[in-house]
């Protein structure tokens, strides 16, 4: 049999057109007169079940293999009882979007549009705003001080339509800044109405990291800190 | 008053009744086989691919109530034990009947819990002093053989005491009494102790019953669900189906006897008297007056009667098809008519070769016969390899659920049922289940009949050796009988569980290719070699028949020795390694185990 199959072998990974493909030829399956009466293979596969069913009963009865009922919560079974265990999704889970902060608690966003540009859902909105005067509106509430006065834009608006989104993260690729992430580990919730899924500024701000922070790890400088380049509206190079 | 005692003691009445309680007996049978094989089915099956089993549906209950409910029998056990105990201090006869037995039962108990304590402790680790000094003894399989020599050490030592003239017999008894008492009782109380203890500290504690409330709640989610009828099917037979599929499965237990008739006398009118009980029809004993056997009908066509209903039911499945106004339904309709009739024939024919042997229809004297002689197994052994295939492909279930078909015709001949009345063709299967293994444990089995169990207790012989012999209690044979019944039927069950697990389902014209190319020839070849057997034997030499009478008795030896293997295989099997030894197995439990477990993760699903 094997010496038919390596004659046939040749011919066939020529002929096998210009590129010249070559494979080998599969053996036949095993057709001897226990597989072809198939009751003696039914027994078999039968006892192999049996088998699997007392040896993992014994290690279930001697304590080294979890109770598929009562222990079923407890760690050791591949199957993963949901709600009471949940899979730990990877690091990089694209989660829920949320807006980082800056060390005072206004958002990181400079309200550029580069996400909303970004994004092939069409699911950002931003309405920039000014950090006009010596003080600030919108981030830090009416009449506070703040740094960035005169220079900077932030999002007066920002609005994450969850429904849209198909979570490509592109939005997270295009932020210069660091102010979006979806690195929250939270998958979207389901809500009873559609304008529930619309996330405003301010809920996207409150939203934690995986481990509860607001802030990143990436440094911010402001006017004024040490290594700020000290480009701003006034002071250019 | 003593007219209604009179009444009710009167075979007036005891007859109907009898008959109501046997019918019920049965019904309930096949319907709690039936709902505690859907159980097996899914808590089995996660043993076997390490899968979690029916764990959702729990009562819940608070800590300190569950405490009470688990500890409450046991307290009471306790002191039934004491004040038994207290009430006979004098007689030394309850001594000697009920000492080692107490002993023996505190032995069991005792290395039970401990065993089950060290499983804990093994896995978990211990909790307080009592557990850590129980984990130092080892895992539960030292605990296991600790237990195996203190049960002989319990009755050997007492004998070797008595041998030796250490202590005299009247001691010798009042001493195992004695540790037997005290042993069950600290057993009771100590193992209700540390399982009230555990559960009292727990707020609220899932009572799941190993999962059995899982079934009962699915049951009682399909009683309470929108019950669906297709708009342009037939109203009357869309409803009339389901009830014609389970009412063939479920009746057809009434012909498969339970257990060995009862003999009872009669009184001067020649009706029965239930006073007088005369033993159980077995081997050596006959019914000389009046009797009653342990089967629904006492029909005299017998296994014919199963066969009818077996085509009652494919009208249910049938009609099922028709009348849903669904082309899935009719195609899966088409095919459980067609699959069924097929193998019908199979079935029927299979059966002949029995019908030769026995020389009788009635399902109860077929056991007989197997009782006299040997187990329908030895008998006609390709005939049963005929019936069990034709009997799966009778209930329709794997790897015969082409009427089904999940895969090609969505759910074939109920596509369109739900809640109550889906639950009522998927529960059919099951019964059906129930049915075909109480049938075939009568047909193959031997029933009721366990081997060298006479009418009058043990009897092992060989031609005229006799090896053992005993006297048992007829009443006591009668309720074996019941059981053996019972655990061959349940055995029976679970080897269609293990197939169904197993086997990838046929196709369509391989399924038909079997039933009538392969099953159909070899049942016929099966009539015709039992009929040239039948006859060599009965016109042949005087050794021919005495040669098969001897083969049957070795038989049944070859089954008394495989009864006895059976414990031995167990401790053999029992003391090989455990395979799994780390309870954390694959990557994706290990990648969860590493961020804290599945429950505590940060980042979750």
């Amino acid at each position: 049999m094997s010496v038919e199959i390596e004659e046939i072998k040749k011919p066939l990974s020529a002929a096998l057109g210009p590129r010249q493909v070559q494979g080998t030829l599969l053996e036949r399956p095993v057709r001897t007169a226990s597989v072809q009466s198939y009751i003696p293979e039914m027994v078999k596969g039968i006892g192999q079940t049996m088998g699997y069913m007392l040896r993992n009963t014994k290690d279930m009865v001697l304590g080294t293999r979890n109770d598929p009922v009562l222990e079923s919560i407890s760690d050791g079974i591949n199957t993963i009882s949901y709600p009471e265990q949940k899979r730990p999704y990877p690091e990089r889970f694209r989660g829920v979007h949320r807006l980082t902060q800056r060390d005072d608690g206004s958002p990181r966003c400079v309200a550029c549009l580069c996400c909303s540009t970004a994004c092939p859902a069409q699911c950002i909105h931003i309405e920039a705003g000014d950090y006009s005067g010596q003080t600030g509106v919108g981030a830090h509430g009416e009449g506070k001080q703040t740094s960035r006065a005169g220079y900077e834009k932030y999002p007066k608006r920002f609005v994450i339509d969850e429904l849209r989104c198909i979570f490509c993260g592109f939005c997270v690729e295009a932020c210069p800044c660091d102010a979006i992430r979806m690195d929250t580990g939270i998958h979207p919730s389901p809500y009873d109405s559609r304008d529930q899924f619309i996330y405003e500024k301010d809920l996207l701000l409150s939203i934690p990291g995986r481990f509860g922070e607001h802030l990143t790890e990436n440094p911010r400088l402001e006017p004024g800190d040490e290594g700020h380049p000290g480009v701003d509206r006034e002071h250019h190079h | 008053m003593k007219d209604v005692m009179d009444f009710i003691t009167s075979s007036t009445f005891l007859l109907p009744f009898w008959g109501f309680v046997k019918a019920l007996a049965a019904g309930m049978f096949g319907l709690n086989v039936g709902v505690v094989l859907t159980w097996v089915e899914r808590r089995m099956r996660g043993m076997v691919q390490d899968s979690i089993g029916p764990n959702r549906a729990a009562i819940p209950l608070p800590g300190f109530v569950a405490a009470g409910a688990a500890t409450g029998p046991a307290i009471l056990l306790a002191l039934g034990v004491g004040a038994a105990a207290y009430l006979n201090w004098e007689d030394a006869q309850f001594f000697r009947d009920w000492g080692m037995v107490f002993l023996q039962a505190g032995i069991f108990l005792g290395w039970m819990t401990t065993a089950l304590i060290a499983r804990v402790v093994a896995k978990r680790g211990a909790a307080n002093e009592a557990e850590k000094a129980i984990g130092d003894l080892g895992g539960p399989r030292t605990v296991f053989y600790f237990g195996l020599l203190a049960h002989a050490a319990a009755v050997l030592l007492p004998e070797l005491a008595v041998g030796l003239r250490l202590i005299t017999a009247e001691q010798s008894v009042q001493m195992v009494f004695g540790a037997g008492v005290a042993l069950l009782i600290f057993a009771l109380l100590a193992g209700a102790g540390h399982v009230g203890a555990n559960l009292a500290k727990e707020k609220t504690v899932r009572v799941t019953l190993l999962g059995l409330l899982h079934p009962a709640a699915d049951g009682l989610k399909t009683a309470f669900k929108a019950d669906f009828i297709p708009e342009k099917g037939d109203w009357l037979l869309f409803n009339l189906a389901p009830w014609i599929s389970s009412f063939a499965t479920i009746v057809v237990i009434g012909v498969v006897p339970f257990g060995p008739s009862l003999c009872f006398g009669q009184d001067a009118s020649g009706v029965i008297d239930f006073g007088r009980f005369q033993g159980i029809e077995s081997v050596g004993h006959a019914c000389r007056s009046a009797k009653m056997s342990l089967q629904v009908a006492d029909l005299n066509v017998g296994i014919l009667y199963y066969f009818a209903l077996g085509g009652v039911g494919i009208v249910g499945a049938a009609l099922a098809g028709w009348a849903s106004d669904n082309k899935f339904s009719l195609l899966g309709g088409l095919r459980a008519a067609s699959q069924m009739i097929s193998y019908e024939v199979t079935l029927g024919l299979t059966v002949i070769g029995c019908l030769m042997v026995y020389g009788t229809v009635r399902v109860d004297e077929m056991v007989l016969w197997q009782a006299q002689n040997s187990w329908g197994i030895f008998v006609q052994p390709l005939a049963f390899f005929l019936f069990i295939t034709a009997a799966i492909a009778e209930t329709k279930r794997v790897p015969f659920d082409i009427p089904e078909g999940e895969s090609e015709i969505v759910a074939g001949y109920f596509t369109e049922y739900a809640g109550m009345k889906f639950a009522m063709f998927f529960f059919s299967e099951f019964i059906s289940v129930v049915g075909s293994s109480a049938l075939m444990t009568s047909l193959f089995f031997g029933g009721w009949h366990l081997p060298f169990f006479t009418a009058h207790g043990v009897h092992v012989a060989l031609g005229d050796t006799v090896l053992f012999s005993t006297r048992l209690e007829p009443s006591l044979l009668a309720l074996l009988g019941v059981l053996t019944f019972i655990g061959k039927t349940i055995g029976l069950c679970l080897l269609q569980v293990l197939i169904r697990w197993t086997l990838p389902r046929f196709r369509y014209d391989q399924l038909m290719k079997l039933g009538w190319r392969k099953l159909l020839p070899a049942s016929l070849v099966n009539v015709m070699v039992t009929a040239v057997v039948m006859l060599a034997l009965q016109s042949g030499s005087a050794e021919l028949a005495s040669g098969a009478a001897y083969a049957a008795q070795l038989s049944m030896l070859l089954l008394g020795l495989l009864g006895l293997a059976a414990p031995i295989a167990l401790v053999v099997f029992l003391a090989a390694p455990t395979q799994k030894q780390r309870l954390v197995v694959n990557s994706a439990a290990r990648y969860a185990a590493s961020l804290g477990g599945t429950r505590e993760a940060n980042m979750e699903a």
